[in-house]
């Protein structure tokens, strides 16, 4: 089920690579260094609207990015888990409802983490019954199933009104709520996500998974149990998703059925699939763009004359062209313009002698 | 049917025990000490009739969405917006004429435009990348929902019920017996009666064709197999079109059909994205009759669920297709 | 990890291979009909037939993409009738596809490695191998093994297609084989391809049995002890290589009235 033809060459590599350290580019460092002097160059607001929502929105993309791309999966529930992860924290802990049962951070946390483990093992197993494009449909109904629910039912989700008042915890002396460690602390569980998920798609269960992408008959016939390996890459996934939801309600300190809403979870995979789902970067880059599209959508709309609530208009329009003209998202097209520069450059250094 | 019996003899002997008790139910009087356990039987038969005519409803939508599966491996997540902007439409053409089944051609063609320009300046375009047109659907249905919320409004809209269609009628169906033992009996609105009337009408009139027409029999060949079908010199092409025209105009037409039941406001169109996806998982994709099939369980699942426990109506259907899924995975009349 | 496979296969009276009675419906079509074979452990088998005989459908059937219909099967005296590929191939069966089925997203060294990978421990582990993992450099011989040495980085879309046949069967060569089904290995390859393939069957362990499925007669007969033919799913004939392409009726059937 592949999306696009090219698969980035940061993720395929020779199994016998000692140290992927040894590959990460000079960008990359670049990059790296910016994202961690950034406090001092940017305002508060663009600390948390902009960066911080990226990083969260963009660690729960990975886990998208991980099962679609590296395994061939689409599944629409991963904003499902991260919004469950996130009740559950609201729900274990204290919150202004009130209610909670009263749980402290670091039982709350690791709870939902394994609660959403188990969520994830079993929509795997359901999403595994079927193939290809069906992930997409049992999972988009997995979606909706749980937002109309979280809607509908008071006794544990408080319904429409959803759940306020939720703290963000204070450890080690930190008031982890404040702008710049809650930057440094969404910023951290990104990277950890994403040099985990870099690093395990070269592993045995990462390798495994993306001969199941490729050919899951063969991987059967060459000894592994595919649909056992899915389900567990559902499970891994999970746990980042979760990771994802659970900041995400600490940086707002609520979280209602909107979270988890049909049009969530498919901003999601839009994140996923512009940003590139070859890569685990292309999450954060997808999420990158969101997050800046709908803090300036407004006041750029109006500035064409044009209604300044037409954001979704934008998004899906600019979701359409990418799946148009560039599948294999915004890397993808780096990757193009890249391989373009270079032969364009070193045609112009031969004599002129062509294969073109 | 008797092949069904001979292999599942178990299976049988449930759904029969079943199809007893749901007879027995319906039009037998309830005891009042049943009533006590089991709640008012008015309470009851309205729930099953609600749940069959939503199940007509569901049908239409479902229909339209599991022929366009069936013969072009699309899956069309825009099925939903185009349930929503026929039912607009429809609104604005019976608010323009005053005549409720004008409303319906004018769905019908907006819709079925809309899937001709789909189906001829997208999916063409993009044969035999199944993942890719979904990701298409899935962003039109953005831009659609989008446009929808600017021309139309965050307000519900509601179809009025003609008045040739107004009223309730008398059912043959017992409520209670008076102690001077007179039954009363169901008094239900005649418009869902009229509108599940004509789902069963389509449903057949579709089953019919696909089954026993010429045509029908190509697009079924089409189904098995398109490349000897196009080897054959049929227009398979314009087959597409016209199925994909078909399809979205059935969910146009089932727009108006919700704006007269319910209502038309944003969010409906995830609401019947969601209920296709749901029927066409239980009934099977590709499978007019599991359509039928999964609407109605489907429809009685949800009103069912919503008259005796609301805050959990969802949780009702949404285990219905887990255990679908679970234990025959293709759908409940598709063979694997 | 071979001897102990040598071992295993010489151990006792039991069959490599032994179909009872399998027969499978496809709906009404009947693609095998009561299939009855007997291979030895280290037999070389070919089975022949024209197309639509059944050939693919009983590889299909041993590895267990789908149970039969009726009938059993049991590999080395246990029943796998109704084992998923992935425990019969844990069990020393290995399977090449006619059409080659290979991960066009990874290199050759990852194709191979995930063969070996298969069927060892440690199929869920997130730690990338070392520099001199056992595992890497089994892939690394097993690569050599087939002459692919110089473009084990290459990615496998980019690969000629001989390049393609022969990772194909160093994939089956991986961990401990019992015993392999090859499925129309020499397809669509040049005659230097070819007795590079009939090389590398010839020279495969004697404790490793194996069935090929062939049209080229040439490769088939050479590489062979034992002819099974095959006809409308059943088994028509069986002998040895001479009985076979002498047999009149054989060669009315199949050969085409007087071969070689």
């Amino acid at each position: 089920m592949a999306l696009a033809e090219s698969r980035a060459s940061g993720a395929s590599r020779a199994a016998t690579q000692p140290t992927w350290l040894q590959n990460i580019n000079l960008a990359a460092v670049l990059v790296g260094v910016i994202v961690v002097i950034m406090p001092v160059i940017a305002s508060s607001f663009v600390l948390t609207q902009i960066f911080g929502w990226s990083y969260m929105l963009g660690t729960i993309a990975l886990s998208l990015t991980f099962l679609a791309g590296y395994g061939g999966m689409v599944s629409l529930a991963q904003m499902t888990i991260a919004g469950f992860a996130g009740y559950l924290v609201a729900i274990l802990g204290v919150n202004g409802v009130p209610g909670g049962i009263g749980w402290p951070w670091w039982l709350a946390v690791p709870a939902a983490l394994i609660l959403s483990m188990i969520v994830g093992a079993a929509i795997g197993a359901l999403a595994v019954r079927t193939v290809g494009i069906y992930t997409i449909m049992i999972t988009l109904a997995i979606a909706a199933a749980f937002y109309y629910f979280t809607n509908e039912n008071y006794a544990i989700f408080n319904g429409h009104t959803g759940i306020d008042g939720i703290p963000t915890p204070m450890f080690l002396g930190v008031d982890w709520h404040a702008p710049l460690p809650s930057y440094y602390l969404e910023l951290g569980v990104a990277f950890l996500c994403w040099l985990a998920v870099s690093y395990v798609v070269r592993a045995p269960f990462g390798l495994a998974l993306q001969g199941i992408r490729d050919n899951p008959r063969r991987m059967a016939a060459l000894g592994f149990n595919v649909n056992a390996h899915r389900i567990a890459a559902y499970v891994f996934a999970a746990v980042i998703a979760a990771l994802g939801g659970i900041l995400l309600v600490w940086s707002y300190g609520e979280i209602a059925p909107g979270t988890v809403s049909v049009s969530a979870a498919i901003d999601i995979l839009v994140i996923a699939v512009v940003g590139g789902i070859g890569n685990p970067i292309g999450a954060f880059i997808g999420a990158l763009i969101y997050a800046v599209l709908k803090t300036f959508a407004l006041d750029v709309l109006v500035a064409f004359g044009l209604d300044g609530n037409r954001f979704r208009l934008l998004i899906g329009l600019g979701f359409l062209a990418i799946v148009f003209f560039s599948p294999d998202g915004i890397i993808g097209l780096w990757a193009r313009w890249r391989n373009r520069a270079r032969s364009g450059s070193s045609r112009a250094q031969s004599s002129g002698g062509g294969h073109g | 049917m008797n092949q069904f019996v001979a292999r599942r003899p178990i299976w049988s002997l449930i759904i029969a025990v079943l199809v007893i008790a749901a007879i027995w139910l319906v039009f037998a009087p309830w005891s009042s000490g049943f009533e006590a356990i089991f709640g008012r039987k008015k309470l009851f038969l309205n729930a099953v009739l609600n749940g069959i005519t939503l199940g007509g409803l569901y049908f239409l939508v479902a229909s339209g969405f599991t022929l366009i599966f069936g013969l072009m491996r699309n899956v069309n997540l825009a099925h939903g917006s185009i349930y929503l902007l026929g039912g607009y439409f429809g609104y604005l053409a019976v608010d323009a004429t005053g005549s409720w089944l004008f409303g319906f051609v004018a769905a019908f063609i907006v819709a079925a435009l809309l899937g001709v320009i789909l189906q001829v300046a997208v999916f063409r375009r993009m044969e035999g990348q199944d993942l890719r047109q979904t990701l298409v659907t899935i962003g039109i249905s953005i831009v659609l929902a989008d446009l929808m919320l600017w021309g139309f409004g965050g307000n519900s809209w509601q179809i009025q019920t003609p008045t040739w269609l107004r009223g309730p009628m008398d059912l043959p169906l017992i409520t209670a017996v008076k102690s001077s033992g007179e039954a009363v009996y169901l008094s239900y609105p005649i418009v869902r009666l009229v509108i599940f009337l004509a789902s069963v009408v389509i449903g057949l009139g579709m089953w019919l064709v696909l089954n026993r027409t010429r045509i029908g029999m190509i697009v079924r060949a089409g189904v098995d197999d398109r490349d000897m079908l196009s080897a054959m010199g049929v227009p398979i092409q314009l087959v597409f079109v016209t199925v994909f025209a078909f399809g979205a105009g059935l969910a146009g037409m089932a727009g108006v059909v919700g704006g007269t039941f319910q209502s038309l406001s944003p969010g409906e169109d995830t609401r019947f994205l969601l209920a296709s996806l749901i029927v066409v998982i239980v009934g099977g994709m590709g499978s007019i009759p599991g359509a039928a099939l999964g609407a109605v369980i489907i429809g009685l699942a949800e009103q069912i669920g919503l008259a005796y426990f609301p805050t959990y109506a969802i949780v009702l259907t949404f285990l219905i297709m887990v255990l679908v899924l679970a234990v025959r995975p293709q759908g409940l009349l598709v063979e694997r | 990890m071979d001897s102990v496979a040598q071992r295993l296969s010489t151990v006792g009276s039991a069959n490599a291979l032994e179909l009872r009675g399998v027969t499978r419906l496809f709906g009404a079509l009947a693609a095998l009909v009561d299939i009855s074979l007997t291979v030895r452990p280290g037999e070389r088998r070919a089975v022949l037939g024209s197309n639509g005989a059944g050939k693919t459908t009983l590889f299909n059937c041993i590895t267990g993409d789908f149970p039969p219909s009726s009938g059993t099967i049991r590999f080395f005296g246990e029943d796998v009738t109704f084992f998923p590929p992935y425990e019969r191939i844990r069990r020393g069966l290995r399977r090449t596809y006619q059409i080659s089925a290979l991960f066009p997203g990874l290199t050759v060294l990852d194709n191979v490695y995930l063969a070996v990978r298969g069927v060892s421990r440690g199929r869920y582990s997130f730690i990338r191998p070392r520099r001199n993992d056992t595992l890497v450099n089994a892939a690394e011989s097993l690569i050599q093994g087939v002459h692919l040495t110089p473009i084990k980085d290459r990615f496998v879309a980019e690969l000629a297609y001989g390049q393609q046949r022969q990772l194909e069967i160093a994939l089956a060569l991986a961990g401990a084989p019992r015993f392999i089904l090859f499925d129309e290995p020499a397809a669509g390859l040049s005659p230097t391809e070819r007795a590079e393939l009939v090389d590398i069957l010839s020279s495969l362990p004697a404790h490793i049995g194996y069935i090929i499925i062939e049209h080229d007669m040439d490769v088939a007969l050479r590489v062979v002890e034992r002819v099974t033919m095959m006809h409308n799913g059943r088994i028509f004939k069986e002998g040895s290589p001479q009985e076979i392409e002498a047999d009149p009726e054989v060669q009315e059937l199949y050969l085409g009235g007087g071969h070689g």
